[in-house]
């Protein structure tokens, strides 16, 4: 029986067990935008431990923009994004019915008979950019047979976001075909960690990871370079991308988005109400603070939700991964 | 328009007013307040309404009071009436001008890493600094920087770092805030050499207990700048300050092992005397395993070290202590659960200080993520007490011994952290009634006294008795404590004397008449 928030390591502890420290808000791209304990995971945690109900911190865990950099820093190894998400489940949303309407549609959809030995999970993101979805595909088709997934779980990763529960039969849907498949490529940072989850035995990967171990993207990055790690990816898979992203630091010279707790700073901070389309996305000030102070010449991204977010404020061309390869 | 202060009572004197945390118990009980000085409420009312006609977000939720109920040290409890995110001095001035006109206590917060209640509030308005904790202006020419006082030590760190720059000296505590730790000291390992925290701030901005705003420094307002650093908060909420900064470089770290305290307090005393290290403290697995770290800012001060002073240290590398202690263990076989319990401590510890993410070419680049992620992640629980002893260096080995047999009667397993601290002497007036030592020269040396609570739970009474018998040794050697606030406060009067307390306190009375300011922490 599949579980989509059970970890498959030993019970993992809740918000009761915190200390806090308040590393979390060290990291926490909401609290440092509004500098109020109130959104941060060590302000719930405590307005929990002290009497608060859930409903009591509705706007503020809705803000959270679950890049999940609280996790690999909580000493009490607090499964603060699972906290979150069971704290989402308990708020009604007015989106439920339409995000569980979408499950159940996708669910209706036939699944193809055949599956490739690598699927790329693009995401709906990647699918508004079909010229760079298509350098991608060309880029990863050069290492084998390979794939785009006809269902990549896009309404899943919305509904998980928003705490509605994903009914078995959708999820079902996205996991069988996947079976089929030896290694998976993920775009998508916040459905990585469930994948993984989900399909114990397949080797699942990020975009970003994928892309940057090709030879043809790795060579043409400089020393001047600000290199954006998607941080829902990086964070679910921390001590072993940490080891990553330093041998690519110390091989090209590039700087990355990383604090001194080699935590990703996100150059977007959208909660909930931006990622449903209820509210504009305003990223400029947390983009601005990935900037600041830096000397760079160029910024690569892993997601595309970076590049918009630097385009608009930054006088520094913004690439994607995939657009350093030679063509 | 702010109502007089007879139009205020929230409640009949005497009767238990609303509960935060259970808000239907025990109403219009009547009781015997057996302290008629203690706060019961009122002026609240009007104070709310004055700052929300000032336009002051007042928060009186328990989500927001509740997430302030107690400091790191989780025994004291307390809640606020309501929460005051600091957004500006002008909004912090309007506040404590409403709360000393109203008599209404304010608690202010930066870090909340107190652990005797200090930043716990007892009703009234508690203050969060958090909300005040931007860089200002970095000046890497003249090396300052200017800031806002409710920024954490390590957010700092995080700005000055992409200008190349570093502060000076911080607790090894990323969440430390600035305007706190010049409230009480701030000791780093490079103390010995830097000094405390305290003494790295060139000006700060207050706002008086009055509502005032001052600019201080040691020309400028003086007198209030030397009672408002070190000052436990007392007569002044810092707002701003203005701090040395210095190039960033990342650190050559040595670690040197003993069996025995006094021998590793003696050499690390040596390495200050003789400015032979960048960074050097002590911690400690209970006192079997004593790790006396030696760090460097450059090679050539590493170099030196090592041509001068290495080979005067009587501690081992760590193949050499382990020797050591199968040496010691192999006689005494009664004493294998505490070896085992010392090799399953180097097993979890020594990775965490050595982590490959925090390392670059064998240079540790932020001493304080390294610590403070492994304090928090091996001291760290709901619990924690943390009495200390600061003393002059030459009774600084009987303060340690004698504490460390405190800590083996109360606890299994403890650890000890010690450090020196280099005085600067023109600020002898900031150490009255402070953490240094009145008989300090040149150096003062603290040390933390922690139990491990190895999921055990401890009654309030035993912890509360242990740290008084580390605090008996201080009135007797004549030291000085770290945290003599809040729960420690009897201490205060033993240790410093009636003439000094009594002339602080009047000096308290006169810039606080109401006695508002983080009232009850010391006085």
């Amino acid at each position: 029986m599949l579980s989509l928030f059970q970890k498959t390591s030993a019970a993992h502890k809740s918000y009761s067990d915190c200390s806090g420290c308040g590393l979390c808000l060290l990291v926490c791209p909401v609290w440092h935008r509004k500098r109020d304990l109130q959104h941060s995971p060590q302000g719930w945690a405590k307005a929990l431990q002290h009497g608060a109900a859930p409903g009591d911190l509705a706007d503020a865990v809705q803000d959270c923009t679950l890049c999940r950099a609280c996790d690999p820093v909580c000493p009490e190894q607090i499964d603060i994004g699972a906290m979150i998400l069971k704290l989402r489940r308990q708020m009604a949303h007015p989106q439920t019915a339409a995000l569980q309407g979408r499950m159940a549609a996708q669910a209706r959809r036939p699944a193809p008979a055949h599956q490739e030995k690598t699927a790329l999970l693009a995401g709906a993101a990647l699918r508004a950019h079909p010229a760079l979805l298509n350098r991608i595909t060309a880029l990863l088709g050069k290492a084998g047979a390979f794939a785009v997934a006809h269902d990549d779980g896009a309404d899943i990763s919305l509904a998980l976001e928003a705490g509605v529960v994903v009914p078995p039969d959708r999820l079902a849907a996205l996991i069988e075909p996947l079976r089929r498949a030896d290694k998976i490529i993920v775009a998508d940072g916040l459905l990585l960690p469930y994948l993984a989850q989900w399909l114990p035995a397949a080797k699942i990967y990020s975009l970003g990871e994928t892309l940057s171990s090709l030879e043809a993207v790795r060579r043409n990055l400089r020393s001047t370079d600000l290199y954006m790690i998607e941080p829902r990816a990086y964070h679910a898979d921390y001590v072993r991308l940490v080891k990553y992203y330093d041998r690519l630091r110390r091989e090209r010279g590039c700087d990355f988005n990383l604090d001194l707790q080699r935590i990703a700073i996100p150059a977007t901070a959208r909660g909930l109400p931006q990622r449903l389309g209820l509210a504009m996305p305003d990223d400029d000030a947390q983009a601005h603070w990935v900037l600041h102070g830096r000397s760079i010449t160029r910024i690569v991204v892993e997601n595309l939700e970076d590049r918009a977010a630097f385009e608009k404020i930054s006088g520094v061309p913004v690439v994607h991964l995939a657009e350093l390869a030679d063509d | 328009m702010i109502p007089e202060i007879s139009d205020l009572a929230l409640t009949e004197p005497g009767t238990i007013g609303p509960c935060h945390v259970g808000p239907d118990a025990l109403q219009g009980i009547k009781r015997q307040q057996t302290n008629p000085t203690r706060w019961n409420g009122q002026g609240w009312h009007p104070f709310a309404a004055a700052l929300r006609d000032s336009g002051i977000e007042l928060r009186e939720n328990i989500a927001a009071c509740g997430t302030f109920a107690t400091d790191a040290g989780g025994t004291a409890y307390g809640l606020p009436h309501g929460v005051v995110i600091a957004r500006s001095t002008a909004q912090v001035a309007a506040l404590l001008k409403a709360a000393q006109q109203l008599r209404v206590p304010v608690t202010v917060r930066g870090g909340g890493l107190t652990t005797e209640g200090e930043s716990v509030a007892f009703g009234g308005v508690l203050l969060d600094m958090t909300g005040m904790s931007r860089v200002l202006h970095v000046d890497s020419a003249a090396l300052t920087v200017r800031t806002e006082g409710g920024i954490f030590w390590h957010s700092l760190a995080e700005e000055l770092r992409r200008y190349g720059m570093d502060y000076l000296s911080a607790p090894l505590n990323l969440t430390s805030s600035v305007g706190g730790t010049l409230g009480v000291g701030g000791i780093d390992v490079n103390s010995p050499r830097l000094g405390c925290s305290a003494d790295q701030a060139l000006s700060v901005q207050v706002v008086t207990p009055r509502g005032e705003i001052v600019e201080c420094s040691d020309t400028q307002n003086a007198e209030l700048f030397r009672r408002v650093i070190l000052g436990y908060g007392q007569f002044g909420v810092i707002t701003e300050a203005t701090l040395k900064i210095r190039r960033y470089t990342p650190l050559r770290m040595h670690y040197f092992y003993y069996d025995s305290l006094r021998t590793a307090v003696e050499d690390m005393q040596l390495l200050n005397r003789n400015d032979a290290s960048d960074y050097a403290g002590i911690l400690t697995i209970m006192d079997c395993a004593v790790n006396l770290l030696v760090a460097f800012d450059s090679d050539e001060r590493e170099a030196a070290f090592k041509e001068n002073w290495q080979v005067q240290l009587r501690g081992h590398g760590e193949a050499g202590f382990a020797l050591c202690m199968l040496r010691r263990y192999a006689l005494r076989p009664w004493k294998l659960p505490e070896a085992w319990y010392l090799l399953q401590r180097k097993r979890e510890l020594f990775p965490e200080f050595r982590r490959p993410e925090y390392l670059r070419d064998g240079l540790m680049h932020d001493r304080t993520v390294v610590f403070s992620r492994a304090v928090w992640k091996f001291w760290g629980s709901k619990q924690m007490v943390i009495p200390d002893l600061a003393t002059s260096a030459e009774k600084f080995v009987a303060a340690v011994e004698r504490g460390n047999a405190v800590c083996r009667k109360y606890f299994p397993h403890y650890t000890l952290y010690m450090v020196g601290i280099k005085l600067r002497a023109e600020h002898k007036p900031h150490y009255e009634m402070s953490c240094i030592p009145p008989d300090a020269e040149g150096w003062a040396y603290g040390c933390e006294f922690e139990p491990m609570m190895d999921d055990r739970v401890y009654s309030r009474d035993y912890l509360q008795s242990f740290k008084n018998a580390i605090y008996d040794i201080g009135v007797d050697l004549g030291g000085s404590y770290y945290r003599f606030g809040g729960m420690m406060k009897g201490y205060i009067r033993r240790v410093f004397g009636d003439e000094v307390v009594n002339r602080h306190l009047a000096m308290k009375r006169e810039a606080d008449p109401a006695m508002i300011l983080n009232r009850d922490v010391i006085f």
